[in-house]
């Protein structure tokens, strides 16, 4: 299982540096015992056996040559950059607050990665067109543990797309990722990430953020499938004027449960930031939302929101709000605000008395909602697959 | 950057007089069963409820302290004398009430406050209720208010049929070590359509070097009843760390209304971990008016059970963290049956270093189809060497609600200053005219008598220093 046997593998004839950082993270790996998730009753979870991951899933473009783009996986020759960026992650983990995912699945995550990306931005570069990454999972590959990389270097501008995916409705999968991101001095870094795995397979996603000056990360997590789904957002705004947005979407049926976490940590000044989740919960559906605003001391004249809305569809679903607003300074503006309930009826009445059926005007109203997250998705293609995938499963 | 508001200190003086402790009897220090047994025997109680006592110390014994909120590490829980029973038996004439007691009464203006319509003021000294009084007419229509240590054995079906079964020995540690220490408090029992038109109140006192506080407060309204309550605390200044752990059972019957409200102002060096909860039946109403100003650590979540349908909750609470205070407070709503309604208001100012955490619980059981809940929390930081939290949880379990929660921290709106300075009103006092608007909502919600209190806390020391 997941030992110093499957360390010593992974890390032959790979490089040096990236290798001795998995053993460092087995070493703390091994000791760590593993949290549960007690509000979504995830009790004792036990890790799936090891599979490799060989799955194609870059969409190379034209356009795109001025970008790094480069496999975890592969000996590097650029593994000292690598090392530097990910070095700037140290001791910048915020004791405060919702603390993200277990330990215990970070460290599986860094130790025992079976695929993941390292892409960067160089300086004063801006791609127009997103980069698309399809990680799919199928009998062959069922299990996924991707440790990625992105950064978008000073004055450059990118958008990357992440599809979780599956088409096997049977097949038990399991995912765990981490995706570690810097936005360096006024550059501008979107990321898009859709999760539409089966009823059966199990999700566990860490992101974790550092912006710099006016620089700006825009996140949108898209959360449609999965049995268990445990996501984590944390991002620290370090500098003057650094910025972040999240814009999340989730669609919870049948008997899946959500637990998502979603952290700003302000240390610069006039940095500013929003939390904006808009869901459904349907049957017996569980979701829990964590959402923090941290203004730590020094972030003087620095702005946060936070908003959560939620519909709830059925008697039997249970909703979980875990709205933070911590202060440490005077001069700062934050505010949140959730709002939970069912549809409108008087819209939905009002859609009725227009010819709609029940069915029909509900799906309309929860389209309505997440339409304005749904805008912001950089791909028709992948716009109109997701939209489709709600449409069904309110349907259904 | 704008000029900053200068707010000063509450004046402390007039609440921290202390007389020199003088005491009939006193517990050993430490906790044993022995211990229990001999307040147990000096207070004469039956035989259950010595043996609750036992029980809720065993409990105490094996349950954690809680890791969460306030650090209580410098609490010493094994030196708190438990029982300190002042040097006076229980009087209802003023004028045999000690000296030394009274005089420290007199500074807290008691006796006045009763003069002005008070229909009973039952004054905890310590951990013995001294001075007790109910205006008669409230005795001919069947009002019970008297100390909660004869309600033991005067009315004790009542007693045994209510006493700590909204709040367990199982709780928490504290509220084990309640189960086993409490000692005075207050009872009360309202008929059925009686309607107490004049507030209850009740004032604590702590004075002995390192005694706790563990009084037990226990109110019945029976349906149709209405009261006022009206609690108040202030505790003279020791060195040794102070713990208060009461608690307070409301029983809020059918159509019933009850207002419960708290001035917490202990002394500085006080671990206030209080536990108070109200059990709401159908049509009945809890409101909750809680102001927490004083002691060093202090954790404090009333709870509302929504038990009937179409029960209601209110919670307006303002609470105010000066240098080295570190107040945890916040509300909790059971919403448990249909076309319940909450609204809880909050709002903290943080000075001086001081620390305000808001920490809330809403939660809707799959009974409370059509159930409405608010919750508003505002945070002032007056400096940014203080600190503000606000945690507002909220757990939902049905779809026919509609619950909304807002939250909001800052300073002083820097354009709210500039358009009141533009109407020709100083900068310092535009300051001190937002910070009383701030707390208006909960100043306004207090009796005169409280409200004059409350003035004494803030207003008239932000306008004395600002202006």
């Amino acid at each position: 299982m997941y030992n110093k046997k499957l360390v010593d593998n992974l890390t032959t004839g790979q490089s040096k540096l990236l290798s001795s950082r998995r053993r460092e993270s087995f070493d703390h790996f091994k000791y760590l015992a593993q949290g549960d998730y007690k509000r979504i009753n995830l009790i004792d979870y036990q890790f799936p056996e090891y599979n490799p991951y060989n799955k194609e899933y870059l969409k190379e473009k034209k356009g795109q040559d001025e970008l790094l783009i480069k496999r975890m996986t592969d000996n590097l020759n650029n593994e000292e950059e690598i090392l530097n960026y990910l070095d700037q992650f140290k001791d910048k983990k915020v004791k405060k607050g919702n603390q993200g995912l277990d330990a215990k699945y970070l460290t599986m995550a860094e130790a025992f990665y079976n695929t993941g990306l390292f892409i960067k931005a160089p300086k004063n570069v801006k791609l127009k067109l997103p980069v698309e990454i399809f990680y799919q999972l199928d009998q062959e590959n069922p299990v996924l543990i991707d440790n990625n990389l992105i950064v978008a270097e000073e004055n450059s501008s990118l958008t990357v797309v992440f599809d979780y995916r599956m088409q096997d409705q049977n097949l038990e999968a399991f995912h765990n990722g981490l995706t570690r991101v810097i936005v360096k001095d006024n550059a501008v870094l979107n990321i898009v990430k859709v999760q539409r795995f089966n009823d059966q397979s199990d999700n566990f996603d860490s992101n974790i953020s550092l912006v710099s000056n006016q620089g700006e990360l825009n996140w949108i997590p898209i959360e449609l499938g999965g049995r268990n789904s445990v996501t984590n957002n944390e991002n620290t705004l370090m500098n003057a004027g650094s910025r972040a947005s999240i814009s999340s979407v989730y669609f919870a049926d049948g008997d899946r449960k959500l637990d998502l976490g979603f952290k700003m940590n302000h240390q610069g000044r006039h940095s500013s930031s929003k939390i904006e989740s808009k869901g459904v919960l349907k049957d017996r559906a569980q979701k829990v939302f964590r959402g923090d605003l941290y203004f730590q001391k020094g972030a003087g004249q620095a702005k946060g929101s936070e908003k959560e809305e939620v519909l709830l569809l059925d008697k039997t679903v249970d909703s979980d709000s875990i709205p933070a607003l911590f202060s440490e300074e005077d001069n700062v503006e934050g505010e949140h605000a959730v709002s939970a309930g069912q549809i409108d009826e008087q819209l939905l009445f009002y859609l009725m008395s227009r010819g709609l059926t029940k069915a029909e005007a509900k799906q309309l109203m929860v389209e309505a909602a997440f339409n304005p997250i749904f805008a912001k998705i950089p791909l028709n293609d992948l716009k109109g697959s997701v939209i489709n995938d709600v449409k069904t499963r309110i349907r259904s | 950057m704008g000029e900053k508001t200068e707010v000063n200190d509450i004046d402390r003086s007039l609440h921290e007089e202390k007389n020199v402790a003088k005491h009939r009897y006193q517990s050993a220090k430490g906790l044993t069963p022995e211990v229990i047994k001999e307040i147990s025997r000096e207070k004469d109680e039956p035989e259950w409820m010595l043996k609750f006592r036992l029980k809720a110390l065993e409990i105490y014994k094996n349950k954690e302290v809680p890791t969460w909120g306030a650090d209580i590490s410098d609490l010493d829980m094994d030196n708190i004398i438990t029982y300190v029973r002042p040097d006076a038996d229980l009087q209802s004439d003023w004028d045999q009430v000690p000296e030394e007691i009274k005089n420290t009464f007199d500074a807290l203006g008691i006796p006045e406050a009763e003069k002005e319509s008070l229909a009973g003021v039952g004054a905890q000294y310590d951990s013995e209720v001294v001075y007790h009084n109910l205006k008669e007419e409230m005795v001919e229509q069947g009002v019970v208010y008297m100390d909660m240590e004869n309600a033991v054995k005067e009315h004790e079906d009542l007693v045994k049929q209510h006493f700590m079964k909204l709040i367990t020995p199982n709780d928490h540690k504290f509220s084990a070590l309640h189960g086993a220490v409490w000692s005075g408090g207050s009872f009360v029992y309202v008929p059925a359509g009686v309607d107490v038109n004049i507030p209850l109140q009740s004032y604590f006192r702590q004075n002995a070097p390192g005694s706790g506080q563990f009084e037990h407060t226990l109110i019945i309204l029976e349906e149709g009843a209405n009261a006022h309550f009206i609690e108040g605390c202030s505790a003279p200044k020791y060195s040794v760390n102070n713990l208060h752990a009461g608690a307070v059972e409301l029983f809020v019957n059918k159509g019933a209304k009850l207002r419960y409200s708290t001035i917490e102002n202990w002394s500085r060096n006080m671990y206030n971990l209080n536990t108070k909860r109200a059990l709401v039946e159908e049509d009945g109403v809890i409101e909750w008016v809680s102001g927490s100003f004083g002691s060093k650590v202090s954790m404090l979540y009333p709870m509302s059970i929504l038990k009937g349908a179409r029960a209601r909750a209110e919670f307006t609470g303002v609470t105010f963290a000066a240098e080295g205070q570190y107040l945890d407070t916040g509300a909790q709503v059971i919403h448990d049956a249909p076309n319940t309604t909450s609204t809880v208001n909050s709002r903290s100012i943080a000075k001086d270093g001081g620390h305000a955490y808001y920490r809330g619980l809403l939660k809707a059981t799959r009974n409370a189809h059509g159930a409405k809940a608010s919750v508003s929390c505002e945070s002032l930081m007056l400096d940014n060497e203080s600190k503000s939290d606000t945690l507002p949880i909220m757990k939902l379990q049905t779809d026919d609600i509609d619950i909304g929660h807002e939250a909001k921290v800052g300073r002083i709106s820097e354009e709210a200053v500039f358009y009141l300075m533009s109407r020709g009103i100083s900068e310092e006092e535009a300051k001190a005219m937002i910070v009383r608007g701030f707390v208006e909502p909960i100043a306004s919600e207090l009796p005169l008598e409280y409200a004059v209190e409350l003035n004494n806390l803030i207003n008239l020391e932000l306008e004395g220093t600002i202006g």
